[in-house]
């Protein structure tokens, strides 16, 4: 294991206030396998991110992503294989379009797109897993609870 | 295929602001098809309104989700009988006529119309489909090699082209509608029926699209008619069959 | 030839020496097609060198994410043993049946308590010593005990004891005592084990030469010159500086990057005068990832001659050219020089004739591949012949087969060749062996008895929850007691307990003991990741009568405890959530079963050539009946129309031997003049009706289809190069007139050859790889034949892959003019006064030269057939935009489609020389063989399933499957139907369903649901 390994880095968030409820949909063979890889090598990211495993980001549905929000999630995010490197071809290309599709939904309904992305990453990139962690993690930090969850 | 849409959120919203517990009831023919009324819809809809309606109405409201196989015939209709006791009205997402076939079963509970019907269509390529039938009434596909004027014509017109027609676009828009009667003379001339389109074909007769209210489609061996229609219907039938005889006689 | 293998003695076991992809690959279609086999390598994990590598070309697929499922293929498969840090050291025996010596190093830790958790080298006190770690190319440091990568397989810990202090004598045993599985044994001994195998793969690998041997590169002395195996730690994700590119020197990001390719390649100098065939390609794709990585990367890559030879890779480069500002000079570069005022690499160049001189952040050195001081040992111990360079020879028409008969070869062992070629040699390897120990399948494979299923179905859910301590690795962090007692609070939950390591013999033992005695019908273990323990529990699940699929784990140590050490109190509550959303899908869990189908026991192969032929006496010889199907009146195809191999023997005894072997073969059918006009079914129960020239058709039922179908030459249009004119003529057509006496060498005086005709222009945008070899080839023969003969060869880039480099310095030897030309400025040819005329812009000279000559011969491409397009049609498969058919995955599975039991093989694939074609028809006959060994098919349990009731017939399914697999059933308004033994399990057509009539087992919506329902309703408690 790499001494090295512990730079990358993570940032600190205050302890206090809002902390978002985030769950992610991950695919098996690339960013669970990623997030794995981001405990051996023991990168730390948001402990408020819970992932699901799915075999592949094509089985991810749009209800699946408005149950989330329904059940009280601030965040969502489905995170597959590099496009073009999907462990099934292109299911990574069907998750995306219907992420697309709940966003516009999200917007329509005044839950707000951003709280939903597609994001890629490979297997060994644990480092991109982090990072997007963050991205999402402060992303919602700033935009505050779900409107649903304020009522 | 019958196609069509969803409304948007905000409009369903709106006709169901006075109702708590909804049934959304989808259709698992055509719309399920063209992928706008089937039980994913209805669970995407049911999980979209709940979140907007919290969000917009400030309330919870409880929603029923249910499909069944077909929305045009009534012995469906009654498969939700014991949900639409249950409820205070139904968003309905299978076609128009789906919405008022429940209108019909259950009157007493509102029904509201989660899709915008767009017609008859056929799959383009997946997820897009494009209409090709109007309904009119008066099939005259015979003569257009089987491209329909009526449907995909933007003037509807039935001898064409008109002068708008450039490189085989429509100038409603030269970049995605292309010119039906352009297409019509390509395919008549690979089947060799070039001369029908200098035929001038009549007006059409609008009669038969929705002259004298609503439309029925009747198929006699199946359709329980009443005694004086029956009748009425009998007495045609022979008066055919007598002219028809008659017609032999002389000849023979 | 033909290997009768009825008992003989022979064993049904193989021993596979090397662990990396070759290894793999070979052991695994050996294992499916029933042999035992064992994988030894030196290593302490299988993997090999694409384990290192970030990215592979010419796909940029990332390696980790295509190798990891194989390793764990490997390391779970019931017939697959493997022997870390061992060595053959004797080898008994002859083909069917040897002993091989094992040499197995200790490890000083119990593989069978070690649990992977990593504690001790977390723990162990050899940090100061600054131990270099190998597998990162000694860039950063690891301990005396280690991993030897995250994602090793066995996930096993192992101690050097050239560093541990304790076996140095001194006083420590840290490991030991942090060790919470007993696992460390200090006493541990080297062991010698004798294995009884049939046959032997050798796999041993590659190192890259040494760049200390070419000093003038100041390798060692400038900390910014780096070897590219280097380079790609550096690159990648899970590298020494987790991808952040950086110089050594200072640790800055670097913004100008040279390569200098051919570092101890094409080198007699230095001994190695071969080229090392893949450099050029993962320059390439180490020149794109940098540039990906650093934004503006400025790259120069250094040549000699640009070999882009394989499928996909000229467009390749042209892409790293194009789009990636990469540039290519070619040059030869003398020596890098060190500017001492900022470690600055100073490179001297030639360009437009003229020198220039750049300076460099860095400088990446493509050394060449060569066999390991290991391999070369390996190659003494088996027995076995190499060649001058080391490398291990093997038969010219059928490399896998090395001088000892029994024993084969495969991957960077036999040549320097990349990953693809690699697994089609390898798995071509493992066919010969098939054919070799035929029906010894079977005899040796373990096969676990398990007790009856007890059908839980419609029982409320008892659940039982263990939660793992994992050593310390979650309880030091993890309140594992309180995750228990939440576990116990909730609904179902009838059993709840924290062990010290749920994985270990002793724990499941009593987990099973549990679960009989509480009548639990659902486990949930809260422990690691169910990527790599979730097969163990489910294995320990049946041994107790319940269906292996009422099992759900949660991960609270890779993606808790592991990630959240600082924050133990919210890493509990994580934990907790992450419990119960576990224990809510378990509740839905449903009894699972694989379904099976009936192997119909015979192959079609497609194409009577040289590529259809061996697959189907591969197959043969296997045991099984074939079914060749040959569009012409002959066998033999292409190749009948070659005349001369390298050396200069008559190709065409390859061919009559073959074809010999396939008429007198009683397990070949062959139709001649025949098609296939319809095909139906699926792996394992194909029909297909096979038409005749008279229009006969004949049914025939079979498992498994091998498209064979080949290409053809490349006709030059009239007038392209003077084509049609008097003396002009093709290559083949030269060779041909030669051998057949129509034309005596003696009579020419000047004679011009023109590569790349109908190769890599616009028409063709490929390389057909096998015409530099064919012009050298003749060349050397016309020579030898009349040393008088001016020759002239009007090339590009001169691609002599591998061993045929020797070939083409021959021909230099023998005074062969090479003249490079632009692909903008290609020859002229004129008829001049009876005789021919070239003119062309030498690019070397920089000046225009005219060349007389009595022929012009025209190095004439590979092009794809014509009727390719049908098949593929017929077929349902899927061609490349150059005409080729297009395989699975260009990197793993080349000999594959993405529909399963249809294989690809020879120049049908892309263009190849016929020692390669027959090396991948063997691997077509081993994945053939690999079905029709088994009596049936087993699916997935996690698989895709139709409720029929609710399908509204929309097509959608059919229409978003990666695979085709859904078809549909001409019923009603016609209703979906996927075959479980094909599916591949993606659920893609679930998540678009529109009518919600497919589910996808293990993963249903109601199962999910639950999960994202109990994550956002349970409050945790704060506190």
């Amino acid at each position: 294991m790499s001494d090295h390994q512990e730079q990358v880095a993570v940032k600190e968030k205050p302890a206090e206030g809002f902390v978002p409820k985030i769950v992610a949909f991950t695919c098996n063979f690339c960013a669970y396998a990623a997030a794995d890889l981001a405990g051996s090598t023991r990168t730390e990211y948001p402990v408020n991110i819970k992932l699901i495993r799915v075999p592949c980001t094509g089985r991810v549905d749009v209800v699946h992503l408005l149950k989330a929000f329904e059940h009280g999630a601030d965040g969502v995010y489905v995170a597959g294989c590099l496009e073009g490197n999907c462990h099934f071809a292109e299911g990574n290309y069907w998750a995306k379009r219907r992420v697309r599709y709940a966003k516009k939904i999200l917007d329509e309904i005044g839950v707000g797109s951003r709280r939903l992305e597609m994001f890629n990453l490979s297997a060994a990139m644990f480092g991109r897993f982090v990072e997007v962690a963050n991205i999402m993690n402060d992303r919602i930090t700033e935009m505050g609870p779900s409107p649903l969850n304020k009522k | 295929m019958i196609v069509a849409e969803q409304k948007p959120m905000e409009e369903i919203a709106e006709m169901i602001k006075d109702f708590n517990k909804i049934l959304i009831l989808g259709c698992g023919g055509c719309v399920s098809v063209c992928l706008s009324g089937g039980e994913k819809e209805v669970g995407i809809m049911a999980s979209a309104l709940k979140m907007f309606v919290k969000n917009n109405q400030n309330r919870d409201i409880e929603i029923k989700e249910m499909t069944i196989s077909r929305q045009c015939d009534w012995e469906y209709f009654d498969m939700v009988k014991d949900a639409m006791a249950e409820v205070e009205a139904c968003v309905c997402i299978g076609c128009g006529a789906g919405v008022q076939g429940l209108v019909d079963v259950y009157p007493n509970v509102p029904i509201f119309p989660g899709l915008n019907t767009g017609g008859l269509a056929v799959g383009k390529v997946p997820g897009v489909w494009e209409e090709r039938c109007a309904g009119c009434g008066n099939c005259i596909l015979h003569l257009t090699g089987g491209l329909c004027p009526i449907a995909r014509c933007s003037k509807h017109i039935l001898n064409g082209p008109c002068g708008g027609s450039e490189k085989g676009m429509c100038e409603v828009d030269p970049k995605t509608i292309e010119c039906v009667w352009h297409l019509i003379y390509e395919r008549l001339k690979s089947i060799g029926k070039l001369d029908n389109i200098y035929k001038i074909m009549p007006m059409k007769d609008w009669s038969t699209s929705s002259d004298g209210g609503v439309r029925h489609l009747t198929r006699e061996d199946m359709a329980k008619l009443d005694a004086e229609e029956e009748h009425k219907k009998n007495v045609e039938l022979e008066k055919k069959a007598e002219e028809a005889e008659a017609a032999a006689k002389s000849q023979g | 030839m033909s290997d009768n293998a009825k008992g003989n003695g022979k064993v049904g076991s193989v021993l596979v020496v090397g662990g990396g992809i070759a290894g793999l690959e070979a052991a695994l279609s050996l294992a499916d097609a029933g042999y035992l086999t064992t994988i030894v390598t030196k290593d302490a994990s299988v993997g090999g060198r694409m384990a290192q590598l970030d990215k592979t070309f010419p796909t940029n697929d990332c390696s980790t994410c295509m190798l990891s499922p194989r390793m764990v293929a490997v390391g779970g498969h019931p017939n697959i043993d493997i022997m870390v840090l061992s060595n053959l050291t004797k080898l008994e025996g002859g083909p069917g049946n040897f002993n091989a010596h094992v040499h197995k190093k200790a490890t000083y830790v119990d593989f069978d308590k070690c649990t992977g958790c990593e504690e001790c080298t977390k723990k162990c006190p050899t940090k100061p010593l600054n131990i270099p770690n190998e597998f990162n190319e000694g860039i950063n440091t690891r301990r005396a005990i280690s991993l030897m990568f995250p994602q090793a397989v066995p996930k096993k810990c192992f101690i050097d004891p050239n560093y541990c202090r304790q076996l140095q004598g001194k006083k420590c045993g840290v490991c030991e005592k942090v060790c919470k599985a007993g696992a460390i044994n200090y006493n541990d001994t080297d062991k010698d084990i004798t294995l009884n195998v049939g046959a032997v793969i050798l796999a041993p690998g590659y190192k890259i030469t040494d760049p200390k041997l070419l000093g003038e590169y100041g390798y060692g002395r400038n900390p910014n010159v780096v070897t590219s195996l280097e380079f790609e730690r550096l690159l990648s994700a899970s590298g020494p500086y987790a991808g952040h590119v950086q110089r050594p020197s200072d640790n800055a990001e670097p913004k100008k990057i040279a390569f200098i390719q051919c570092v101890g390649s094409r080198n007699e100098r230095i001994g190695r005068g071969y080229c090392s065939s893949v450099c050029c390609m993962y320059a390439t794709k180490q020149a794109i990832v940098g540039a990906e990585h650093v934004r503006g990367l400025d790259v120069t890559i250094f040549y000699k001659d640009l070999r882009a030879f394989g499928k996909g890779f000229d467009r390749y480069w042209e892409n790293a050219r194009d789009n990636y500002g990469v540039k290519y000079k070619r040059s030869m570069i003398s020596a890098i020089k060190e500017d001492p005022a900022n470690n600055n690499c100073v490179i001297r160049y030639i360009e437009d004739g003229k020198y220039k001189e750049e300076q460099f952040d860095m400088t990446v050195l493509s050394c060449g591949l060569e066999p390991s001081p290991e391999a070369v040992e390996l190659a003494k111990t088996a027995g076995v012949e190499v060649n001058k360079y080391n490398f291990c020879k093997g038969e010219e028409y059928s490399p896998v087969e090395t001088s000892r008969p029994g024993v084969f070869v495969c991957g960077a062992f036999e040549s320097p060749k990349d990953i693809p070629e690699s697994v089609v040699q390898s798995t071509g390897a493992a066919g010969k062996v098939m054919s070799l120990l035929g029906d010894t399948r079977w005899t040796l494979t373990r096969k676990k008895e398990y007790p009856p299923e007890i059908d839980t179905s419609g029982q409320e859910p008892r659940i039982g929850v263990f939660v793992c301590h994992c050593g310390l690795n979650i309880a030091s962090v993890i309140d594992v007691e309180k995750v228990r007692d939440e576990a116990k609070k909730i609904d179902g939950v009838v059993y709840a307990d924290n062990l010290l390591f749920t994985c270990s013999q002793d724990s499941q033992d009593g987990i099973k003991k549990i679960v009989k005695e509480n009548q639990l019908n659902r486990v949930v273990i809260a422990a690691c990741s169910p990527r790599t323990h979730e097969p163990l529990f489910r294995e320990m699940l049946r041994d107790t009568g319940i269906n292996p699929y009422l099992f759900e784990m949660a991960n609270i140590r890779d993606q808790d405890s592991w990630v959240h050490g600082k924050r133990p109190k919210e890493a509990t509550v994580k934990a907790i959530e992450l419990m119960r959303m576990a224990v809510a899908k378990s509740k839905k869990l449903e009894m699972l079963h694989k379904s099976t189908l009936k192997i119909v026991k015979r192959a079609l192969v497609l194409g009577g050539g040289v590529s259809g032929m061996s697959t189907a006496l591969n197959l043969a010889d296997q045991g099984f009946e074939v079914v060749l199907v040959e569009q012409s009146d002959h066998l033999g195809g292409e190749t009948l129309n070659l005349r001369t191999t390298l050396d200069g023997g008559d190709i065409r005894e390859v061919v009559k031997q073959k074809i010999a072997a396939v008429n007198s073969n009683n397990n070949i059918t062959v139709h001649f003049n025949s098609k296939i006009v319809d095909i139906n079914g699926g792996i394992g129960h194909f029909k297909s009706i096979i038409q005749d020239a008279a229009g006969n058709k004949t049914e025939v039922m079979h498992a498994t289809v091998t498209i064979a179908t080949g290409a053809v030459e490349y006709q030059p249009k009239d007038g392209e190069y003077g084509f049609g004119g008097d003396g002009v003529l093709t290559v083949r057509s030269l060779e041909q007139q030669v051998a057949d006496g129509q034309l005596d060498p003696k009579s020419l005086k000047d004679l011009v050859f023109i590569q790349c005709v109908g190769s890599r222009n616009d028409e063709h945008k490929y390389c057909s790889r096998v015409c530099c070899t064919a012009t050298v080839k003749n060349a050397i023969h016309l020579k030898e034949k009349n040393p008088d003969l001016n020759i002239y060869v009007m090339y590009r880039d001169i691609r002599t892959y591998g061993m045929r480099e020797d070939y083409y310095r021959k021909a230099r030897e023998m005074g062969v003019i090479f003249v490079r030309f632009d692909k903008e400025q290609p020859p002229v040819v004129a008829q001049s006064g009876g005789r021919l005329a070239v003119t062309v812009f030498d690019q070397t000279m920089g000046r225009e030269f005219e060349f007389p000559a009595d022929r012009v011969a025209l190095a004439s491409g590979v092009v794809a057939r014509d009727n390719a397009i049908d098949v593929s049609r017929g077929f349902k498969l899927t061609l490349n935009t150059d005409g080729f058919f297009q395989e699975a995955h260009v990197k793993l599975q080349p000999i594959d489609f993405a529909s399963e039991g249809e294989y690809l093989c020879g120049t049908a694939h892309s263009p190849m020389s016929v020692d390669e074609a027959i090396s991948q028809s063997y691997a077509a006959a081993a994945h053939a063989g690999s079905i029709l060994g088994r009596d049936e098919l087993e699916s997935d349990a996690c698989v895709a399933v139709v409720n029929e009731e609710l399908c509204a017939g929309c097509v959608t399914c059919v229409r978003v499957c990666p695979y085709g697999i859904p078809k549909m059933k001409n019923v009603g308004m016609g209703i979906a139907e996927i075959s479980p033994v094909e599916c591949h399990g993606c659920g893609t057509c679930v998540g678009q369903c529109p009518a919600k009539a497919i589910e996808l087992c293990g993963f249903k919506d109601i199962q999910l649901g639950a999960m994202i329902e109990e994550l956002f309703t349970f409050e945790p408690d704060p506190a």
